[in-house]
This record gives C-alpha cells, sequence and structure tokens, in this order.
C-alpha cells in the first residue's frame, strides 16, 4: 500500500512539474524573463523539496524528474523538446545526489542561514548540472557529434546564469520548510482520487493546449 | 566541519563562482555588426546578396534564409564536406556540426541558422563567427 502510494505520489508531483514546465513556463519565456532559472528557483525547488518532505523516500525525485520529462518531451508531440525534457530528467538525479547526506526530518536545517544556503547550493546545481547534461546528450540523443570544446567555451556563461537560480532558491526553500508546521492529512479515500485526478487534470490541459495551439 | 558551518560555506563559493563567470561573461561578450566566415567578416546584407534564398522546414514551420550550402561554396570552401564548422554566437554558445547537417541549413537576417532535422540546441542565435576547420 504504501508502494502506491508512494507512485501516486511521484505521478501527482511529476505531472505538477511537468504542468509547470509546459504551460507556465512557455507563459513566462512569452514575457522575455529567464526562463530556465525561474523554472528552477521557484517551481523545481518547491516541487521537489515539497515531496521530500511530504513523503520521505529517497528516488521519489528522480522518478517526478522522469514524469515531467516525459510530459515536457510530447508537447507538443511533433516538436523537439529533447534538450529541456532530459534537462528535467537530470535535475530530478542530480536533486536526489545533493540531498543523499540530508536527513529526511531536515534536522541539519535548523537555521534559515543553513535552509537558505541548502537553497542556493541546491537550485544552482540543479540548474547547471541540467545545463551541462543536456549540452551532453542532446546532440548525441539527436543523431549529431558532441564536442567537448563547445561546451568548454560556453560554461562561463553556464555557471552566470545559474546565479538568479541559486538567489531564488535561496528565498524559496526556507519558505517551503516554514509548512512543515502547517499538518494536511488525507484520508486513503481522497488521496488517490484527488492525487491521479489533478495528474490526469495536468496531462489533459496539456494535450488540449496542443490541439489548441 | 559540521554540515550546520559546511553548507552556509559552500553556498557561498556558488556565490562566488556566479560572480565571477557573470563579470567574465560581461567583459568577454563580442559585439559586433559582422558575421566572420571562414576568418573573413561580412555584413548580413553582403552575406544575403552572396548566397541563395531558400525556404526549408522544421518543427516550428517554414524558415528562410540564405542556404548554408551554397554561401559555403561561395566563399571559396573548396572541399565542404572535407571539414567541420563551428557556429559561434556572441555569448560564446557556439555548436558544431558537420557537412551532412551544415548542407540543410539557413541562416536567416536575424542572425540565426536554422537545421530542418537537429534538435533546438543547434539553431545558434545571434551568430558572430562561422568557423572552417
Amino acid at each position: 500500500m504504501k508502494n502506491i502510494k508512494l507512485v501516486a505520489g511521484i505521478l501527482l508531483f511529476g505531472s505538477l512539474w511537468g504542468f509547470s514546465e509546459v504551460i507556465i513556463g512557455s507563459a513566462i519565456q512569452e514575457t522575455g524573463l529567464p526562463t530556465g532559472t525561474i523554472m528552477t528557483g521557484f517551481f523545481v525547488i518547491t516541487f521537489l523539496v515539497l515531496s521530500r518532505m511530504m513523503y520521505r523516500q529517497p528516488g521519489m525525485q528522480f522518478g517526478m524528474g522522469i514524469i515531467a520529462g516525459a510530459l515536457r518531451l510530447f508537447n507538443p508531440f511533433v516538436g523537439c523538446h529533447l534538450c529541456s525534457a532530459i534537462a528535467i530528467m537530470a535535475e530530478g538525479a542530480i536533486f536526489e545526489l545533493i540531498w543523499y547526506k540530508i536527513s529526511f526530518d531536515f534536522s541539519e536545517l535548523k537555521t534559515v542561514i543553513t535552509q537558505s544556503s541548502m537553497g542556493i547550493i541546491s537550485a544552482y546545481t540543479i540548474y547547471i548540472g541540467g545545463y551541462i547534461v543536456t549540452q551532453i546528450l542532446t546532440p548525441i540523443a539527436s543523431g549529431a557529434t558532441f564536442y567537448i570544446g563547445n561546451l568548454i567555451v560556453f560554461l562561463p556563461r553556464i555557471f552566470s546564469s545559474g546565479l538568479i537560480a541559486a538567489l531564488i532558491g535561496g528565498v524559496v526553500l526556507p519558505t517551503i520548510l516554514l509548512t512543515k508546521k502547517i499538518d494536511i492529512t488525507i484520508k486513503d479515500k481522497l488521496y488517490y482520487p484527488t492525487a491521479f485526478g489533478i495528474s490526469l487534470l495536468c496531462w489533459l490541459i496539456i494535450i488540449g493546449n496542443w490541439f489548441l495551439a | 566541519m559540521g554540515k550546520e558551518k559546511f553548507i552556509p560555506f559552500l553556498a557561498l563559493i556558488v556565490i562566488i563562482i556566479g560572480g565571477i563567470s557573470t563579470a567574465y561573461v560581461y567583459a568577454t561578450q563580442i559585439d559586433k555588426d559582422t558575421i566572420a566566415l571562414n576568418g573573413q567578416e561580412y555584413t548580413i546584407d553582403q552575406i544575403f546578396y552572396l548566397g541563395d534564398i531558400k525556404t526549408i522546414q522544421t518543427f516550428e514551420g517554414e524558415k528562410t534564409g540564405v542556404g548554408l550550402d551554397d554561401l559555403i561554396k561561395k566563399i571559396g570552401v573548396g572541399c565542404p564536406a572535407c571539414y567541420e564548422y563551428t557556429i559561434k554566437a556572441k555569448d560564446g554558445y557556439e555548436k558544431t556540426v558537420n557537412w551532412d547537417i551544415m548542407k540543410t541549413g539557413v541562416l536567416s537576417d536575424f542572425k540565426r541558422v536554422f537545421f530542418p532535422e537537429t534538435a533546438k540546441a543547434f539553431w545558434v542565435s545571434d551568430i558572430v563567427e562561422i568557423e572552417v576547420k
């Protein structure tokens, strides 16, 4: 039963993450704001930390990355969104690595300074890690050749662009941890229909968005 | 060093790396109106005068520009298939492609290349140089 609950959680948070990347991310992009940094610093950190706090299960965030990446990859179905899909999947995996040594009750993150610092480290590493992974895998996955020289000369730009994500993450993480004190209990009877219902809604909106575009 | 001290220390390192990188990026950014093709500078108008205009179909619709196959031949590259081509943007972003990919692309008047069958990562914007190597 615990495993089914976890799978439903992965599906729910992964779908919400994918929804935010596709729908909200596209809307932010149209405003000209730095989409990737805002998505990572705010939405990605929120979903990853919140799910870690609620479910306390290792591997969950990687699963969420796969669901969210799949949503990004298949929207629009005919398009090539390989880069961002790979980046999203990598972000989930990188988060797992960074938080491997952090306990599930977040006992190490007692002060606002450590919480904020962890937000900065997480958002920055996830952002630049996802960026680098996609720069390596996208040429390979799309049938071209990966040239290490192309990546090396662009590294300063990647390291620079992660700074905004880091600063956003430094504010967002302590804010999420404030919700630890709120006790929300949903009965199983309501949990599964809610989780699957919200997930289904996210998928339908994304697919519907493609048909309307 | 305990985690309570190590985490803020690491965050400080991250901020310093980000800050130094930002300063480096702004200091080294290339800002010019011309595009260097195989070592020689051309304006976008000269490039459009030089090469044949063609339209290609991409997953984002039709894209029109100077055919890169024709352009590379017109700038005097004798054996196009013998070389690789590094397309460089003003922010340092670059992508290297072989002739099989290069010959399918176009260079738009917004100084951006498009290829019909590659990921969007290859559609380099704000081009300042196409290096033949």
